[in-house]
């Protein structure tokens, strides 16, 4: 199911954010990002940040308002209807955690190997490519006490990124404070963007050098009130 | 220091003894139905074929490979030692008052319908129910859960239904090896001291001559059903800690006594019903 063009990927209408740890006030957000543009919200508070983005994703459901994803409210889904969206949104969040019972080659794939009946040579072949756009030589095969953790933050980038995803979700304060990785996420993001995906970047700040190379549509801070939009300065 | 103030409670004492009472049964009973709900739910689950994907299968592999294979030396062992109790008890007795052809209903009625049923669940519980316990109790607390679910993967097919069906599976193969390891290390140990004379075609014959049609049916049942309900029992116990203050050292102890509590459990209603 492709989304017809004009409509909105991602869409928050009056969505309340509330119970913030360092906000007395409930925020009201209100953001529409299209198909293939690229938004980057200055999010400060990492606790806010990971409200954001279950709100984003369908894992919460805001108190007022509603989120739209293809033009689909998450409210409107049963539980089982809203992992089987979530097929078609990648996320690099969390660089840090993986499953214990998984290698981390096992939990990169594993996703795509869920959800879609593709042959794994070529999830494989699709993964390394990726894989050696941010750095690496190949995938990581081994668990995750024994690889570095700058393996660990490049193949979380190729876990987000893997597939044709509809909607990127990026939020991580790993990647925000790695220069190392703002030139392959930029080229990432552009390549995803040119295939037709919309990417949601929350940083704890716009000035961080991995957000600096990143061709924003939208620029925005999550204020006391809300999302205001700026102009990102370079 | 801190001192907390208690809730002044105006309430008779035997009216806070009842509520006591009321409020523990009322929650206890809403945690068995839960636990009930969440136990047909994977069952009717793990009939659907759509559940069964790639990484489901793969996750069914592993951990029948842990559960059937990785605990066959232990169910061997368990075996032999059960099978020496069952000659310095039984056969000895049973010998020492002449009635040696009892043999096959003692072995089919305190073997075969009670003892390997339950011997098998504490040993699935012990290899392999503890590992699930640490494994899914950290699920919560080191976000991989959240991770799953972010990625569209629901944690009932991808973490709990092949688990869950390959501790039915694993336990049935075990309880076989355990029945088979336990009959052998008797018989010869019997043979040996000369408290039996017969072959061990006899000695055979004697035991299945003994068992009904429903110790084929009901035992292997009961192993499979133990099986499930130890699986169902871990992964509810370790997908239940919230985060780090409900510590993981409590969480193995809470998990064996609600395991053992299913195993009895399990084996009482099979007992009362066949």
């Amino acid at each position: 199911m492709a989304a017809r063009p004009g409509r909105s990927v991602l869409s928050l209408q009056g969505v309340a954010l509330a119970d913030r740890q360092f906000s007395a006030h409930t925020a009201r957000l209100d953001l529409e990002l299209p198909r293939g543009e690229v938004a980057l919200v200055q999010v400060e508070d990492e606790h806010d940040a990971a409200m954001l983005v279950d709100l984003c994703l369908g894992l919460a459901d805001p108190g007022a308002g509603e989120v739209r994803f293809l033009g689909v409210d998450w409210t409107t889904r049963t539980p089982r209807e809203r992992f089987h969206r979530r097929r078609r949104i990648g996320a690099v969040v969390q660089t840090d955690v993986w499953p214990s019972h998984m290698t981390v080659l096992e939990s990169v794939l594993v996703a795509r190997a869920y959800h879609f009946n593709q042959p794994q040579a070529e999830v494989i072949a699709d993964a390394t490519e990726l894989a050696r756009l941010f750095g690496l030589p190949g995938l990581p095969v081994g668990r995750r006490e024994t690889t570095p953790v700058r393996a660990l933050v490049r193949a979380a980038c190729v876990r987000g990124f893997l597939g044709s995803p509809d909607l990127i979700v990026v939020q991580d304060q790993v990647l925000d404070q790695s220069s190392e990785l703002a030139v392959p996420m930029a080229q990432a993001i552009s390549a995803a963007c040119d295939r037709g995906a919309t990417v949601l970047w929350i940083t704890a700040s716009l000035a961080t050098q991995a957000a600096q190379f990143v061709q924003p549509n939208h620029a925005f801070r999550l204020g006391d009130h809300g999302l205001v939009r700026v102009r990102r300065s370079r | 220091m801190i001192a907390r103030a208690q809730r002044y409670d105006p309430r008779p004492w035997p009216r806070r003894v009842l509520a006591a009472i009321g409020a523990f049964t009322i929650s206890g009973t809403s945690r068995l139905l839960l636990f009930m709900a969440f136990a047909t739910t994977v069952a009717f689950v793990a009939l659907r074929r759509e559940a069964w994907r790639g990484p489901v299968w793969a996750q069914f592999k592993r951990v029948l490979n842990q559960v059937a294979v990785r605990s066959l030396p232990t169910t061997v062992v368990t075996g032999m030692l059960v099978g020496f109790a069952l000659v310095t008890q039984a056969v000895y007795w049973l010998a020492q008052t002449g009635t040696t052809g009892l043999v096959g209903p003692v072995i089919v009625i305190l073997l075969i319908r009670e003892l390997v049923p339950i011997l098998v669940g504490l040993i699935v519980f012990g290899r392999s129910g503890t590992a699930t316990l640490i494994e899914l109790g950290e699920a919560q607390s080191k976000g991989w859960l959240r991770l799953l679910e972010i990625q569209g993967l629901d944690p009932l097919a991808l973490l709990v239904l092949p688990r869950a069906v390959a501790f039915a599976v694993g336990s049935f193969c075990l309880a076989t090896v355990l029945l088979c390891s336990t009959m052998l290390t008797s018989y010869f140990l019997a043979y040996g001291l000369e408290l039996i004379a017969y072959s061990i075609w006899d000695f055979a014959d004697a035991v299945l001559r003994a068992m009904k049609i429903q110790d084929f049916i009901v035992p292997p049942l009961k192993c499979i059903v133990i099986g499930y309900m130890v699986a169902l029992t871990c992964c509810s116990t370790g997908l239940g800690r919230r985060d780090e203050s409900d510590e993981l050292q409590r969480l193995v102890p809470r998990g064996f006594v609600r395991s053992a509590l299913a195993i009895m459990l399990v084996n009482t209603l099979f007992d009362l019903v066949a």
